[in-house]
């Protein structure tokens, strides 16, 4: 038991050192920083090149990558990225540091290719075999020991430095009111500049700590960021002393629970990691008024800023329906010039375009950052391909079933988690997605070794559409379907209705929409067309496995929907035919070296948001539209200069 | 108090944290009346605006619409008793056009806001001629039709809130706040909001309530004024009494009267 509760508070310090980092950079900009982990991981690797690779001492490398490389990442982060979220909608603030977070570890593979394969025991702030210390009859090892005392200074420390110094204090006036603060004489670009630097700084430290634990692999950054969630939850956000003793709890919650769990079973594999998420669902219901906070969104200074140009009016008639047409055209004849091959490649990107217009509804019409938008598609998937295979159901049938199952679990969700609003939704909503991929997903039957559960193509209509040109055409047609139905939505009152909602629900409300109501819809249209493309796409691949949704695919997805375009069905079709034939290309005509690069600039548009937070479907569609009308300016001003002056 | 009040508010007690913004306040507003309610900065009058219009829970105290008990009910389920709202920081609706503000809004009103399937087979019916009537009627009231087909988010401010003046009349109201409609206004348009008032209180029989700090504006329309200080009612009855009392001299018109002593 001992045993048991020393590693709970190793593993909790742990948890400590990214919850504490995570709550300083909020508190200190708003802008929470789902990056976190990954640069924590990038400063490690560069630690581990300074070090192992180049033969430093562990002082210097230490100095280096935690005193040098941080802050001045920190310091190029926020001049090309966080100052210009402040005055972006939540949405684009969100999603920007999501791309981040997807595109830096793919950054540190294209830099440091080494990391490609795995490092064994990578060292950290203790060279060679660690000494072995008797904590109360419990061994614990030198790096563990490290790990322990560095999250007590730094949550002392942290906690000093916002409460009792004059920084602290410039922090806390700039992040009340920027404006007030610099008139107070507060240089507040400083002031956030440094708490950038000071995040960042957090995060390589726990970097290098962590490293000996964890290892070097990315994957392991990710999770422990997303399990210190648990962590930040409970701080609120904002408090760091909180922060640190929910992370101590949580940690020895995961660790003293193997005394009571079964050897085996899904609970065995499951239920530890569930943990944080279980503290985070609770606490977030728990917790009284945690109205996402009202960000204040000057749309005015953004349209100045990027002018717009006007939209002609919607075409009428045979008109408006010749756009589509043509998309939908252009999309029938790809059978006729591509081979089978390339075919399947696409059919696979027109399985995740359907399944991306779950974006399109909930994000881009109900205004939401849902983080379960994959579970969702997991859940459609599965479900058809059990009843399909398993129970022998025939496949159209299986489909619809397994959207319809996700109906009532996407409404069951929003119905827990809407009083939350913004980041608060997006965090209940990680919770869940990791709650299922925990508990469901992982369990035998669905997991298979993570072969996962196969699903054979459907036949019906006397068409088998085992072939790869019918299946194709099958896909575009649905599609086609859904994305009439979504533009429909769209363009009906509920399209006015969610645009309302998207504004203020304030406003929404004293003129009667009912807000919840309307996003519960939101959530279950998304939830069936999730389910129908999970279902899909898992027809496209062959089978349904938990590595096809789980959350850090689901993440990528959302930054390459986002950045296409989260308003627009093309953007949707764009962005799913973009993720599958993108890494195929590079896969079969460019070097290993560049296999990388896709998912790194799948994340760095979504960064580049912060620029159009429209995507950039919207932004060439804008130029376009302003270079016209700056034509048409210039004509009229001719004609007006050549026409006889009226007497 | 008046008996058959449309709208009021019995003894009602906010509290922020230690900050009592509401000390048993009570105000009352008859039927296609115009009421006033002043008072300094921090007096209470928005929060007061937020527990009439649902989006604040009062502490204690109630507050009755139209004979109804609508302490705890929800903004939408008021709107649909007749009450209607701007804000003092204006609420549009960035992405929408002016007309689709109001477009919406009577939508919302008649419960048509709610016709997800038909919305989704594009039964796209065309407006109804009385919808159409009626935000046409409310365009040209307000001076918003040369405007109609304008973003929401290019409008300047006091275009803005004549905007939300048009939006809560579309939701046909029996009785709207309105949260310092004037700043922002320059004087013209100012005159065109007061006129458009008192015509649709003739017309719609439509009442009025109206937080201001333009003094004039409200005591030259108000028939029924309150003051708010320090979250408690310290006067209440017709402008001309309240230009004349000595404790809203001293808390409120102090400078602007020349009476600076109790």
């Amino acid at each position: 038991m001992n045993a048991l509760i020393v590693a709970g508070l190793v593993l909790g310090s742990i948890y400590a050192i990214s919850a504490l980092g995570l709550v300083l950079t909020y508190t200190a900009s708003r802008v929470f920083n789902f990056a976190h982990g990954a640069i924590a991981y990038f400063v490690a690797v560069f630690y581990y090149w300074l070090h192992t690779r180049h033969g430093w001492s562990v002082p210097a490398a230490a100095v280096v990558s935690i005193g040098v490389m941080s802050p001045l990442l920190g310091l190029f982060l926020w001049a090309a990225l966080f100052r210009r979220l402040a005055h972006t909608p939540p949405v684009v603030r969100f999603v920007s540091t999501v791309g981040l977070w997807v595109a830096l570890p793919a950054l540190v593979k294209v830099i440091f290719p080494f990391t490609k394969n795995e490092i064994f025991e990578p060292t950290g702030l203790i060279e060679g075999s660690p000494r072995v210390f008797d904590v109360f009859g419990v061994n614990i090892n030198a790096n563990q020991l490290v790990v322990l005392v560095g999250a007590a200074v730094v949550a002392t420390g942290l906690t000093v430095l916002i409460r009792y110094t004059p920084l602290g204090l410039s922090v806390r006036a700039t992040v009340d009111s920027p404006r007030v603060a610099g008139i107070a004489g507060v240089n507040t670009s400083v002031v956030t500049a440094s708490s950038w630097m000071l995040g960042t700084v957090l995060a390589g430290l726990a970097g290098v700590l962590l490293t000996p634990i964890l290892g070097l692999a990315d994957i392991q950054f990710t999770l422990l960021l997303v399990a210190s969630l648990g962590a930040v939850v409970i701080a609120r956000m904002t408090s760091l002393p909180l922060a640190f003793g929910g992370a101590l709890l949580i940690g020895l919650a995961q660790e003293v629970s193997r005394e009571w769990l079964p050897d085996s079973g899904v609970l065995a594999k499951g239920f530890r990691p569930s943990i944080p998420f279980i503290v985070m669902l609770v606490f977030l219901l728990a917790y009284q008024g945690l109205k996402g906070e009202r960000f204040e969104v000057d749309s005015r200074a953004i349209s100045q800023d990027r002018p717009e140009a006007p939209a002609p009016p919607p075409l009428r008639g045979w008109r408006g329906a010749l756009g589509p047409a043509l998309v939908a055209g252009a999309l029938l004849t790809v059978p006729l010039w591509l081979s089978d091959f390339w075919i399947g490649v696409v059919s696979q990107g027109m399985g995740l375009a359907i399944l991306f217009l779950t974006f399109t509804v909930v994000t881009g019409e109900g205004g939401m950052v849902s983080l379960c938008q994959m579970t969702l598609a997991g859940i459609g998937g599965f479900t058809a391909a059990k009843l399909a295979t398993d129970s022998g159901w025939p496949l159209g049938l299986a489909l619809l079933v397994g959207a319809a199952v996700a109906v009532p679990v996407g409404m069951l969700v929003a119905g827990l988690s809407l009083r939350l609003g913004g980041l608060y939704l997006a965090l209940a909503t990680l919770a869940f997605s990791q709650l299922v991929e925990n508990l469901v997903f992982a369990r035998e039957d669905f997991d298979n070794f993570g072969t996962g559960v196969e699903i054979g193509r459907p036949q019906f209509f006397g068409i088998d559409f085992d072939d790869a040109a019918p299946f194709y055409l099958l896909l575009v047609v649905v599609f086609c379907v859904m994305a009439l139905l979504v533009l429909n939505l769209r363009r009906g009152t509920s399209g006015l209705v969610f645009a309302s909602m998207r504004s203020s629900e304030p406003a929404s409300a004293t003129i009667g929409i009912s807000v919840v109501r309307s996003k519960m819809i939101a959530f279950g249209a998304s939830a069936f067309i999730a389910g129908l493309g999970g279902g899909l796409y898992a027809i496209a691949i062959g089978r349904a496995a938990p590595a096809s949704f789980n959350l850090i695919i689901g993440i990528v997805w959302l930054a390459i929907v986002v950045t296409w375009g989260v308003r627009s069905v093309v953007g949707a079709l764009i962005a799913g035919i973009i993720f599958v034939v993108a890494p195929q290309l590079v896969s079969l005509y460019l070097s290993e070296g560049w296999t990388d690069v896709p998912t790194m600039l799948f994340g760095l548009g979504a960064i580049a948001l912060a620029r159009e937070p429209r995507g950039v479907l919207f932004d060439v569609v804008n130029q376009h539209r302003l270079r016209r009308l700056r034509r048409q300016t210039r004509r009229d001003e001719r004609a007006r200069r050549a026409a006889p002056v009226p007497a | 108090m008046i008996a058959d009040a449309l709208l009021r508010a019995d003894d009602v007690t906010v509290r922020f944290g230690g900050v009592v913004a509401l000390d048993g306040v009570s105000i009352s507003a008859p039927a296609s009346a115009i009421v006033g309610l002043v008072g300094p900065n921090g007096a209470g009058k928005t929060t007061l605006f937020g527990v009439l219009s649902g989006l604040v829970r009062p502490r204690s105290g109630r507050v009755l619409l139209r004979g109804v008990d609508v302490t705890s009910t929800s903004p939408q389920r008021r709107s649909r008793l007749g009450l209607a709202r701007t804000f003092q920081r204006i609420e549009l609706f960035a992405e929408l056009t002016v007309r689709e503000h109001l477009v919406v809004a009577h939508r919302a009103h008649e419960r048509r806001d709610r016709r997800f399937l038909a919305d989704l087979a594009g039964l796209e019916s065309r407006p109804p001629p009385r919808e159409r009537e009626l935000v046409a009627g409310l365009l040209d009231l307000l001076g918003l039709t040369a405007l109609a087909d304008r973003p929401a988010a290019l409008l300047p401010l006091g275009t803005g809130r004549l905007v939300e003046v048009a939006r809560a009349l579309a939701t046909e109201p029996a009785i709207v706040l309105l949260d310092e409609p004037t700043s922002g206004l320059d004087a013209g348009e100012a005159e065109r909001l007061a006129t458009a008032l008192e015509r649709t209180r003739a017309d719609l029989d439509v009442a009025f309530v109206l937080v201001e700090h333009n003094v004039d504006f409200v005591l030259g329309l108000a028939e029924h004024v309150t003051v708010l200080d320090f979250g408690k009612v310290i006067a209440a009855g017709a402008p001309a009494a309240i230009r004349a009392d000595k404790a809203v001299q001293a808390a409120y018109l102090g400078t602007s009267t020349g009476a600076g002593a109790l």
